[in-house]
């Protein structure tokens, strides 16, 4: 038996803009096992974000498929993608991506509300996550109140709230300092080893790409290993 | 910590966001409720107290003098004294008519304040308490005795009480009863006496000087109420009485329609404008919805990919609009409320002049009218907001997400 989390197979996605194609992603091939640490890198406009919106069910590719934990993503209806995407993945945007009107914890425990099951300690481990980030004294504070590094970091926790099997993360430490970068890392590496969490990274930052266990490479849609 | 979050929570948040934003839709969705509900009110009030008062009124045909018609209509609805006279023979008419049950004569009398015996202007209405069906059965409260000649029996709307003596052209009547207020002027606003009473108090007002006498003659009646046999045909009999050219016949229903054709006249404005305005508030809620979910499409991207269904996001905005909706419709009717019971004398004044009658509805009708009131503002929202919703709940999650970058 597979021990893959993440088997993508053939995948293409080709925008059209007018008469003009673009191929964002080009026959796309990949088996993650579970709990690896993975990150891809490349420049923007390579085709990395499409990518992990392939991945996380956020973009149809126009060719191909993708298996997470056993389930066709593509062939999924709308209750069984969000399903996935709310229990199996955590998305951590390159953006800014908190609810102003909600305070970090709230931020921390939101895709708690679209959960069928009752989980009662949510925001018990939503305040452990966030201590960990360093942020135990901001649990009550809105976005507007925190700096671009501790929003960056309510977002990584949201990320982990329901014990997801893979992370995806879009340049993940883009707004924090060096140090919290560290600190952030070491936490990713902390819940890969103990949760056997698999991590996909996308980065043009190589130095954080070396952290990992292993790097892929993308240009103009094309994935090859990096070694 | 306690658990906080849900869609309802989300939604709540996200009105204070721009609350001058969410300030003015209140506002407007208030105006809407709060016409709605007055107008309503109103029109419930002037209809229940009509058929309060004609239930109660028990003859299902009034058979008064021709061209007296219109004149006996004002004077059930508002109790404005009329006077006018027929011959009484037209009771035996009438009784001997199939299907007809009772009949029963009133006679009309206006007294005139005057320097002597006269306790101001009144609606004095003479029966006949041995044929009566419509006066004796309504007594609400009353002296412990059998109805006797020198007695009088008063409205609910009238300022004398049971027990009290009165006084009409030197005659000293005691108040034997008081009836149950109807909303109809004729029962609230006159003195029943006794008919003979009436015709002696006619024959002495004569001899009572700086007094204008009663210019009537024993033997003259002004209505004659009639009841039918249960199963009678009320337009055959109507007709049939009708064949006599001296006589016109009102029904119950006669009046009915006559005041709603009041009441429509009157409200008709206000109702076009409250539907103008449901109209103008869908469009307004739509058009600010669609601004709303441009505004939020990266969030709304980012609630799908953390795990909302199309139908959560479709869901979230409805419950914003509903709440924002009940909130303002539920403002429109406190202040209508208020209003109206600030301006109710002046309110009740206006629609007697226009010959409606007028009583609040009850509690429970109010608060009925209330919630259908805010009824109303909810559909208004959720209409108005129910293509934006269904944009926003089909939003590509990706698309959303890079939205603004």
């Amino acid at each position: 038996m597979s021990d893959s989390i993440l088997v993508i197979k053939d995948v293409w996605k080709t925008y059209e803009i007018g008469d003009e194609r673009i191929e964002a992603l080009q026959a796309i091939n990949l088996d993650i096992e579970k709990g690896s640490f993975i990150s891809i890198i490349g420049h923007s406009g390579s085709g990395k974000t499409t990518l992990l919106s392939v991945i996380g069910g956020l973009t149809e590719p126009t060719q191909g498929s993708v298996s997470l934990d056993g389930a066709d993503v593509w062939k999924l209806n709308d209750a069984g993608l969000s399903a996935l995407r709310n229990e199996k993945l955590g998305f951590i945007f390159q953006f800014s991506s908190l609810i102003p009107t909600l305070r970090a914890i709230d931020n921390v425990a939101l895709p708690y509300i679209f959960q069928k099951r009752n989980n009662t300690d949510i925001y018990g481990r939503a305040e452990k996550i966030l201590s960990i980030l360093g942020l135990s004294k901001k649990l009550n504070s809105f976005p507007s109140e925190l700096s671009g590094g501790q929003q960056r970091r309510v977002a990584i926790a949201r990320a982990f709230i329901n014990r997801p099997s893979i992370i995806l993360a879009d340049e993940p430490t883009g707004d924090l300092d060096a140090q919290s970068e560290s600190e952030v890392m070491e936490f990713f590496s902390e819940i890969n080893e103990k949760e056997k969490t698999t991590f996909l990274l996308v980065t043009h930052n190589m130095e954080l790409a070396g952290m990992t266990d292993r790097i892929y490479r993308m240009k103009d849609g094309i994935l090859t290993n990096g070694g | 910590m306690k658990h906080r979050l849900s869609l309802l929570f989300l939604s709540m948040q996200n009105l204070t966001r721009r609350p001058f934003r969410t300030y003015a839709l209140v506002l407007a969705i208030a105006i809407v409720s709060g016409a709605i509900f007055s107008t309503t009110t109103l029109m419930w009030g002037v209809n229940s107290s009509l058929k309060r008062g004609l239930s109660k009124f028990g003859a299902d045909l009034l058979v008064v003098p021709r061209g007296s018609l219109i004149s006996m209509k004002s004077a059930l609805l508002t109790g404005e004294p009329s006077v006018f006279y027929m011959d009484s023979d037209i009771l035996k008419t009438i009784a001997s008519i199939k299907g007809v049950k009772k009949v029963s004569p009133q006679l009309f009398l206006s007294s005139v304040e005057g320097d002597c015996c006269v306790m101001g202007n009144a609606f004095i209405i003479g029966f006949d308490p041995a044929t009566d069906f419509t006066v004796l059965p309504w007594i609400e409260e009353k002296i412990e005795a059998i109805f006797q000649m020198d007695y009088a029996i008063v409205g609910g709307s009238n300022s004398y009480n049971v027990g009290d003596d009165i006084f009409f052209y030197g005659q000293k009547l005691k108040v034997f009863g008081k009836l149950g207020r109807t909303g109809v002027g004729l029962y609230d606003n006159a003195v029943f006496i006794n008919i003979e009473k009436a015709y002696s108090m006619a024959e002495e007002s004569h001899k009572l000087p700086g007094v204008s006498p009663l210019k009537i003659v024993r033997g003259q009646i002004s209505a004659s109420l009639v009841q039918l046999d249960l199963g009678a045909k009320l337009p055959f009999i109507s007709f049939t009485i009708s064949k006599n050219p001296d006589v016109k016949v009102i029904t119950a229903g006669n009046i009915i329609t006559s005041v709603r054709q009041n009441l429509v006249a009157l409200f008709s404005s206000t109702l076009i404008l409250s539907i103008v305005l449901i109209i103008a508030n869908t469009l307004m809620i739509s058009a600010i919805f669609s601004t709303i979910i441009n505004e939020r499409k990266r969030e709304l991207g980012l609630l799908r990919a953390i795990g909302a269904k199309k139908i959560s996001i479709f869901g979230l905005i409805i419950y914003e609009a509903t709440l924002l909706t009940s909130f303002g419709g539920f403002l429109g009717v406190a202040v209508g409320i208020v209003i109206m019971r600030i301006y109710q004398r002046t309110i009740i004044f206006n629609l007697k002049s226009l010959n409606m009658p007028y009583i609040w509805p009850s509690a429970a009708s109010i608060v009925l009218l209330a919630v259908a009131a805010i009824g109303i503002a909810v559909v208004v929202g959720i209409t108005g907001t129910f293509y934006p919703a269904l944009r926003g709940s089909k939003l590509h999650p990706y698309d959303a997400i890079r939205a603004g970058e």
